[in-house]
């Protein structure tokens, strides 16, 4: 019972601490809750808004989880999702039009697959063949996927219509994913879940996902043992940058229909930290991305109704994400 | 030509040279710290509003280097006492730095200071090409030229170096010797956040003279990559921050001529150049990674 | 595994049952927030239309309001209407980006009284058009845009047009007849900018050169310092930009003895030696216009329900007072040039004009529109700079 007092005052440090930080800037911190609340979980709209922010979440958590089990950082979920984006918006406005749905819609998810996966390929060649550290590697990418991104919807990919402003033409309104009902609420969360699902059941329950574990635990008894570390770490990597990139397509099909320099930006890194949280564990990702993102989706509240500037959404989220690390992991002894 | 560029590498690399240098030591403990882009943002912040306040860009160097301790002190808190995963600390910290500065700079944006200026050293800089590349910068930049031997000195020739070093090898040498590795990694990060902090003083207070937010803009991680691109070398980083520096100014020196290239791609050019440089030189070498960071990348996995 | 690790457990269990039962809650209460925000609608019957009946008006911002630019200009101007209409309360929402984020900010205005909104970045107006069929009693004013709907109506102010003056007071002062463009990315109020500036200058000395330099960014000062130093190193004497945050640059040039034209607000004081003067805006009275315009139901065809551009005769947009440095002849020469555009006598883009490579884009004696230039995706003749084909 203690134990369970102890914990109720962890869980709401952060926002006891966050309501202090309110009073100090004059606005009211229970009205302030009270209006984030309503807007994150009022109804079915936000939840639904809170369920299509968190996707994106989820599925670049996963890119990090995988990966983590086999021993690899991926910090890269940010250019991966990118990529993904990109490949398939190319494909999809300039080879699919007129394709119909049933068709078009599984090849514009193995094109974000993809490209996720080219951009996770990369940093675990350069890791394996010229032994740059993966986390350095797909940092940097980040950043040239962004601009490489720039670079067609600026170029290549401007759509003729828009008026010369860098968006990517539409997408096929057939290629589109369904929404439920009148909402903008789309199958893509659906996608996410199962996604989730799927690495579980391969990590937990397959040979394939034994080995991966074997790796992330002890790369050289995995090699003493015969696994072929190399070969299953470049297909970790490939796997994690492919759900990333999936995320990417989810948000182009789902979501904006087409490409803007900023699609996606910002996601990956949140989407580490849910992976961090849960542990990368693919089943607890799904709480934790959804967590962060009612955090995202309720902040648009706090900002207006509170009238404070943006950054105090990240200053909650930092509040939140240090009371957990603080927790931590105490000593390693288990 | 040659002269721009070099000059401009100087001047963009500078505050990234700061923050490297930090890192350096910080890694050669065994902590990694992402989360000195948030003590660069926060020294960014602190130097500009206490100079702001006082009128003094001393003291406001000084609260800046401080800032940026500060942010370090929760991540070697957070790391060395409650072992969370650095990465995810560093992250967090970014978000934390960013939130802060950016609420409590709002005052700031439109504030004028009297920063530092550029200060031409009599004799040396009438050199020609020398003078005007080396000669010609703001005091922060000839202290950071100071700062690379003398760290380099520190690690390798001078006892407090070599106990460092071994924190982040052996830290049971460490203990063997009556000392406490838990209280050398908590000098090191501070030290590591303190130079980031003076980075992003630099950057608003020296280079731009100017607050707003979220003005690191990832440099701070920047610098972080490029102790390992450095091999955990001072003279490396310093190398490193001026090639990424010097890269950025040899895209702008290009646009400006007019260069028939997609600026997107000339946009890339510091990422990819920092990316080819890496290959080359992590091919050669048997890596250098002390011990400890090496658990940090290897050693840490889901799951524990 | 350690207690800690089960402790790290329950804090995260803790965190999602939390959030499981605000759900619950939440929803149990949801249907008496939805009856309230019907009740004003009955109330106030006699006036209809998008716009009306509201308690709310939503502004949205691509970037932080405080940064000495555009979203400042834009913040200025909601502070406005935040004066002239003390009943309704103004909702703001700065660094929207401009991707479908923005549908979810404005609904949640919409889900806060809004009938009025204000996207006020570009990238806004699809994610706008998107929320306006699906909320056809909400007026939508969005700023800068090309295409409207029935309850969307697009305003912009004919910066160019300040921009072309600065371009002539830049074109007789410099001495080494080189001017340096800081820009973003090349996007066409961006072009636009840079050839109206160059008409400008070239109108009054043919010999000049600008050198446009992207820094891929819209406000990223340790770049815009190193921009502007190698601009500076390269010979350019005067510096002129298109950033959201435009101090560094005007205080950049000022230390270093080159002068400087200002964009988006008046930053005269930053550079006492250097400054010459600046395009800016000026939004309040047409951000309020427009609001009871719509409040007042009238905003069905009305001229906001289009795309509404107003110049410098209307005052939305202005040149900046010029600094102390500027003569008087040149001072009397942009006035006379300001004068010919008001009087209609000048176009500063009138044919003509060839763009980098000498082809003709806007043929001898055409006076392009304002839909032709907010299109502009080429750079004029005497512009050193390259943008993505």
């Amino acid at each position: 019972m203690r134990r369970f007092w102890i914990g109720l005052a962890f869980v709401l440090s952060p926002f006891v601490l966050f309501a202090l930080f309110l009073l100090s800037q004059g606005a009211n911190p229970l009205e302030s809750y009270q209006a984030m609340l309503r807007s994150a979980f009022g109804d079915w709209y936000g939840i639904g808004e809170v369920a299509i922010k968190s996707t994106p979440f989820l599925l670049t958590a996963l890119a990090v989880a995988i990966p983590a089990r086999a021993g690899l950082i991926n910090v890269g979920g940010e250019g991966q999702l990118m990529i993904g984006a990109l490949l398939t918006t190319w494909v999809g406005v300039f080879y699919l039009q007129g394709v119909p749905a049933w068709v078009g819609v599984p090849v514009l998810i193995l094109m974000g697959a993809l490209g996720g996966a080219i951009w996770g390929i990369v940093p675990a060649l350069l890791r394996q063949y010229a032994r740059m550290n993966e986390t350095i590697t797909t940092l940097l990418l980040n950043y040239v996927a962004f601009f490489t991104v720039g670079y067609f919807v600026h170029g290549p990919l401007k759509d003729p219509e828009s008026f010369n402003w860098p968006f990517s033409p539409k997408l096929d309104e057939a290629l589109r994913l369904p929404t439920f009902g009148s909402t903008r609420v789309h199958i893509g969360f659906v996608l996410a879940i199962v996604a989730a699902l799927v690495v579980w059941f391969v990590i937990f329950r397959t040979r394939v996902g034994f080995r991966l574990r074997v790796i992330g635990g002890n790369a050289i008894a995995a090699l003493q043992a015969g696994i072929k570390v190399n070969r299953m770490q470049l297909l970790a990597m490939v796997f994690g940058g492919a759900v990333a990139g999936i995320a990417g397509m989810i948000e182009i099909a789902g979501i904006e229909g087409h490409l803007r320099p900023m699609t996606g930006f910002g996601y990956g890194y949140i989407g580490f930290l849910a992976a961090w949280m849960a542990w990368n564990h693919p089943l607890w990702t799904i709480g934790t991305a959804f967590l962060l993102g009612a955090i995202s989706v309720a902040g648009n509240a706090l900002e207006m109704t509170s009238g404070l500037p943006s950054s105090s959404v990240s200053i909650l989220m930092a509040f939140i994400l240090l009371t957990v690390l603080a927790v931590g992991r105490g000593s390693k002894a288990s | 030509m040659i002269v721009e560029i070099l000059t401009g590498a100087i001047r963009a690399g500078t505050s990234v040279l700061f923050a490297s240098l930090g890192e350096v030591v910080a890694q050669r403990a065994g902590v990694i710290n992402l989360g000195t882009e948030g003590s660069m943002l926060g020294g960014a912040f602190v130097a500009f509003a206490v100079t702001y306040q006082t009128g003094s860009p001393w003291i406001g160097l000084l609260a800046g280097g401080l800032a940026g301790l500060l942010f370090a002190l929760i991540h070697a808190f957070l790391v060395i006492q409650r072992r969370a995963n650095q990465l995810a600390v560093g992250l967090t910290i970014i978000f934390l730095a960013q939130g802060l500065t950016a609420f409590m700079g709002q005052d700031y944006v439109d504030k004028q200071i009297n920063g530092l200026n550029p200060i031409a050293i009599p004799v040396l800089s009438d050199i020609p090409f020398i003078g005007p590349v080396f000669f010609n910068h703001d005091i922060l930049t000839y202290l950071v030229f100071l700062l690379v031997p003398l760290i380099w000195w520190f690690l390798f020739y001078s006892k407090p170096g070599v106990l460092l070093r071994a924190t982040g090898e052996r830290e049971e040498v460490v203990f063997s010797l009556g000392k406490s590795p838990t209280l050398i990694r908590y000098l090191a990060v501070s030290f590591g956040g303190l130079m980031a902090g003076l980075g992003g003083a630099q950057l608003s207070i020296a280079f731009t003279h100017t607050w707003v937010e979220n003005m690191t803009q990832g440099r701070g991680i920047i610098a972080v990559a490029l102790v390992i691109f450095a091999a955990w070398l001072p003279t490396r980083a310093m190398l490193g921050a001026y090639l990424f520096g010097g890269a950025q100014a040899l895209q702008l020196a290009l646009q400006g001529r007019g260069l028939e290239v997609s600026p997107f791609l000339l946009f890339m050019l510091p990422y990819l150049l920092t990316l080819v440089v890496l290959f080359i030189v992590e091919r050669r070498k048997v890596s250098s990674m002390p011990e400890s960071l090496r658990k940090v990348f290897e050693g840490e996995r889901g799951g524990g | 595994m350690g207690t800690v690790m089960k402790w790290r457990k329950s804090l995260i269990v803790g965190l999602v049952m939390m959030m499981m039962l605000s759900v619950l809650a939440a929803c149990s209460g949801g249907d008496d927030t939805a009856k309230e925000t019907e009740t004003p609608d009955e109330k106030k019957e006699a006036v209809t239309g998008p716009g009306t009946g509201g308690s709310a008006i939503g502004f949205l911002f691509v970037g932080a309001k405080d940064d000495y630019g555009y979203n400042k200009a834009a913040y200025l101007g909601s502070e406005g209407v935040e004066e002239n209409f003390p009943d309704l309360k103004v909702l703001r929402k700065e660094n929207v980006p401009e991707t479908a984020e923005a549908e979810r900010v404005m609904e949640e205005m919409i889900r806060n009284g809004a009938k009025v909104i204000f996207p006020t970045s570009y990238g806004h107006l699809d994610p706008a058009l998107n929320v306006a069929k699906r909320y056809p009693d909400v007026a939508f004013f969005h700023q800068g845009g090309l295409k409207t709907s029935e309850n969307l109506g697009t305003y912009f102010g004919n910066i160019w047009e300040t921009v072309y003056l600065s371009g002539v007071t830049a074109g007789k002062m410099t001495k080494s007849n080189k001017l340096g463009y800081i820009v973003s990315f090349p996007i066409p109020q961006v072009l636009l900018n840079i050839n109206a500036f160059t008409m400008g200058a070239k109108s009054v000395n043919p010999d000049i050169k600008v050198n446009a330099v992207f820094t891929g960014s819209w406000c990223d000062p340790g770049l815009q310092a190193s921009a502007a130093n190698s601009l500076l190193d390269q010979g350019v004497d005067v510096l002129t930009q298109h950033q959201d945050c435009t101090k560094t640059i005007i205080e950049t040039a000022e230390r270093r003895g080159a002068m400087s034209v200002g964009y988006h607000a008046d930053a005269s004081e930053l550079a006492p030696k250097g400054w010459l003067t600046g395009a800016i805006w000026n939004w309040k009275e047409l951000y309020s216009e427009m609001a009871r315009t719509a409040v007042e139901g009238k905003f069905v065809g009305s001229k906001f329900n289009a795309s509404y551009r107003i110049g410098i005769e209307e005052g939305a947009v202005e040149l900046a007072p010029f600094g102390s440095s500027v003569p008087d002849d040149v001072k009397a020469l942009v006035e006379e040039k300001r004068l010919a555009i008001l009087d209609g006598s000048l176009h500063p883009f009138a044919g003509p004009v060839k763009d980098q490579s000498g082809a003709v884009k806007i043929e001898d004696g055409v006076k392009p529109n304002v839909e032709q230039l907010e299109t502009t995706d080429y750079l004029v003749e005497g512009v050193i700079g390259n943008i993505p084909k």
